[in-house]
């Protein structure tokens, strides 16, 4: 049986989410990001706006010059993370295996499941509809054998695109691509491909895997030979798994009140774990960051041999670093907290002698999880929230 | 004030003084170390708040008097001086530090005043003393299963307790445990369990001479060591150390007896190829051998066979490579032996014939 894979991006998220909350913007063109006046960067865009040329990681002040008609609005982070969870929730209840890579993409490996929604494109269109009709936004779906061509397909017909490369189609498919457009390629690569006279796909596969790794190194040699071949290089196999997993949070007001910021920690904990709860990882370093009301930023971390199990164990390893640092004073405008050296969480298998005192609490954060998977609206487990406002008083 | 002393006495207080100033502080006078001198006697001084020096070693006074320099500057001037004796004079804010034979070779370093260090606690009445071999004996056969874990900071030192004969010692990560239970014969008062930090434990193993004897002193939550011509004090742990005998097993099933050099010798090869992220040891017990081997990755493994005494059926266990190597690595006795009943419970390793200390162990699972 040929794998089937969907990659799912949905169509400008932010902007697509903006325009959903507020009908009277549909078909102008928004422009998602930061203040003009803070040096912002556009984060998202409608695609009326991109018809101006505008594109995200532009300075703001660009983008309106060249939109000046543009309906400039902050992101809403909290609100576009809701969203998403809401429409990962759709592709976990369709797909058998769902593999989010960030906030509006994802891999449904959908092998198999041809008897329940027909051929692969009938599926497809299934999704998009129910994803249309239940959230009401619009979104590109790319159907290839690896992840590496369904990326490339969900972004051949953007927006509301569905394009399906068949078995046995990849090297056509791989040959209307540049070798500077496709996925992994960067401008200074591309630029030394082009030296070597390394435009089309078709000179790269006339060149051994051997030739190509002498000539321009080990790893991008590898790389190029498989995917001008239409081979998945595995690069989405080793994105799988992140090098950290970090929350930050930018008040809307500064704040100088060490107890709310700890409140804050705690809250930010809990999204850390329920994403290594997803990627099924544990973290041995806890990492905080922060930034004064000057803007100027500091990071300290703190390393053990054994895991960090909890969202509470997770906090007061924060608390206790910020609490080293900074006095509540001067105030802070923004503060994260992350774990880092990852592990599958499945290898901790060290017995403990003691009863562990955050071995409960997972498990309660573990249940947690389990119920908002299952579209609970529960943001973190409350009882720990309500304790830390009930000292507080 | 003026004093000439040979370098080979200072260099070594100066450079324990070092150690136990702390790198990151924010009064720069805490990086200073404090010199007194009076009656052909210098005490140093050094503290990082938590841990207090004092120590004493004679010079020749020609003036009187005290003040503080930087601990780390006033070390590496006495490195790179050559042997021999070495004059120290305070001349207003600068003390000048040149070699006695040597006058072209000239320091200037700046002094703070010594009234502005900290005040040093004095130990309380209460103190007993015990040989110091024996204390430095009790503190190698735990210090290493602290655990470094900050959230469990009632486990970052080790606990002191005394027993009936003498007092008792136990560490632990939560994981591991160690403990040590040895007579006194003089007796040791009855006093309030504490746990002692390991920065401070590390430096009595340092210093000790491992003769005579080491007087100990507990009040208000310090530690007062006296040893030799040092000083030591340092604040205690505050915080519930776990209730350990809970999880000493009472008895073991089985028991795996072998040589302590066999088994050192063995770790120290196969923990080479063990992948120092899982630390995962495989342990094979058969009737007249134990095989210790690494998991099989990406750069190889490693296998030794030992021969050992053991009459139970073949059993497989893993364990965490430190938690027994350290151990096995601080035990005397010619032979030790492993003691369990289950492979996924508690272990206990002990000294054939056994003494007063002995280690448990929890294995890791398949």
């Amino acid at each position: 049986m040929n794998p089937v894979i969907f990659h799912v991006d949905m169509d400008a998220f932010f902007s697509s989410v903006e325009q959903l909350d507020n009908p009277s913007l549909a078909g102008k063109p928004v422009i998602v990001g930061g203040r003009v006046e803070e040096r912002g960067v556009v984060s998202a865009c409608s695609y009326e706006a991109r018809a101006f040329g505008v594109h995200s990681a532009m300075p703001m002040f660009q983008a309106k010059k060249l939109c000046p008609m543009g309906i400039f609005v902050p992101g809403r982070m909290k609100r576009y993370q809701e969203v998403s969870r809401e429409v990962m929730a759709i592709f976990r209840e369709f797909a058998p295996s769902v593999q989010p890579i960030s906030i509006d993409e994802a891999f449904l490996d959908m092998t198999g499941t041809g008897r329940i929604y027909g051929t692969p494109q009938e599926a497809a269109l299934v999704l998009k509809q129910r994803v249309e009709g239940e959230i009401g936004l619009k979104m590109s779906v790319g159907i290839g054998t690896s992840k590496y061509i369904a990326k490339l397909a969900s972004d051949f017909r953007k927006p509301d695109g569905l394009w399906e490369v068949p078995p046995g189609g990849e090297t056509d498919f791989i040959d209307q691509f540049t070798v500077r457009s496709l996925w992994g390629i960067g401008d200074k690569t591309a630029e030394r491909l082009r030296l070597l006279g390394l435009t089309e796909p078709k000179q790269v596969r006339s060149l051994s895997r051997e030739s190509l790794m002498r000539t321009i190194g080990r790893s991008l040699g590898s790389f190029l030979h498989d995917v001008c071949r239409g081979i998945d290089p595995g690069i989405f196999a080793l994105r799988e798994s992140s090098q950290s997993i970090s929350c930050e949070e930018t008040f809307s007001r500064d704040i100088s009140d060490p107890w709310e910021v700890s409140c804050r920690l705690l809250s930010l904990a809990h999204q850390v774990i329920f994403r290594s709860l997803d990627e099924q990882v544990l973290g041995r370093t806890v990492f905080v960051k922060y930034k004064l009301t000057d803007f100027r930023s500091f990071t300290a971390q703190t390393s053990r041999e054994t895991p960090f199990m909890s969202a509470e164990e997770i906090h007061s390893q924060a608390r206790e670093l910020l609490r080293s640092r900074w006095n509540g004073d001067p105030p802070l405008r923004l503060v994260g907290v992350g774990i880092s050296s990852l592990s599958p969480a499945g290898e901790q298998v060290q017995g403990e002698l003691f009863e562990d005192p955050y071995g409960k609490k997972r498990a309660v954060e573990e249940a947690v999880h389990r119920l908002k998977r299952r579209g609970s609206s529960l943001a973190k487990a409350t009882s720990l929230l309500e304790r830390y406002d009930k000292r507080r008083k | 004030m003026k004093f000439i002393c040979e370098r080979e006495s200072i260099i070594k207080e100066i450079s324990i003084s070092h150690e136990i100033i702390s790198e990151r502080n924010t009064l720069s006078i805490l990086s200073n170390v404090l010199l007194e001198n009076t009656d052909n006697t210098l005490s140093i001084r050094a503290t990082d708040l938590k841990v207090s020096f004092v120590s004493r070693i004679p010079v020749e006074t020609v003036t009187p008097g005290s003040t503080t320099v930087l601990c780390d500057k006033l070390l590496g001037v006495l490195r790179s001086l050559p042997e021999g004796e070495i004059s120290f004079d305070v001349q207003e804010d600068r003390m000048v530090i040149s070699p006695v034979r040597q006058k072209k070779i000239n320091f200037r370093l700046r002094c703070i005043d010594a009234r502005d260090y900290p005040e040093f606690k004095s130990p309380g009445k209460e103190s007993f003393t015990i040989a110091q071999k024996t204390f430095v004996e009790m503190i190698d056969q735990t210090i290493f299963a602290v655990s470094d874990d900050e959230t469990r900071y009632y486990m970052n030192g080790v606990y002191m307790e005394p027993s009936e004969q003498g007092m008792t010692m136990v560490s632990t990560d939560g994981r591991r445990l160690s403990y040590i239970s040895r007579n006194v014969e003089r007796g040791v008062p009855v006093f309030q369990p504490i746990i002692i930090p390991t920065k401070f434990l590390n430096l009595i193993r340092k210093l000790s001479s491992k003769e005579g004897e080491i007087s100990l002193g507990i009040s208000d939550s310090y530690l007062f060591a006296e040893f030799d011509a040092h000083h030591l004090s340092s604040t205690l742990i505050e915080g519930q150390f776990p209730n350990y005998r809970r999880v000493i097993p009472d008895e073991h099933e089985f028991s795996c007896v072998m040589s302590t050099k066999d088994i050192n010798e063995a770790l120290k090869r196969v923990s080479l190829l063990i992948d120092h992220h899982s630390k995962k040891l495989f342990m094979d017990i058969n009737a007249d051998s134990i095989v210790f081997s690494s998991e099989e990755s990406e750069i190889g493994n490693a296998k030794e066979e030992i021969s050992c005494s053991y009459t139970g059926e073949p059993v497989r266990m893993y364990m965490n490579f430190s938690y027994l190597m350290s151990p096995v690595r601080v035990m005397e006795s010619e032979q030790v032996s492993i003691n369990f009943t289950d492979p996924a419970k508690a272990v206990t390793v002990r000294p054939v014939p056994e003494i007063d200390y002995f280690h448990v162990i929890m294995p890791m699972q398949s």
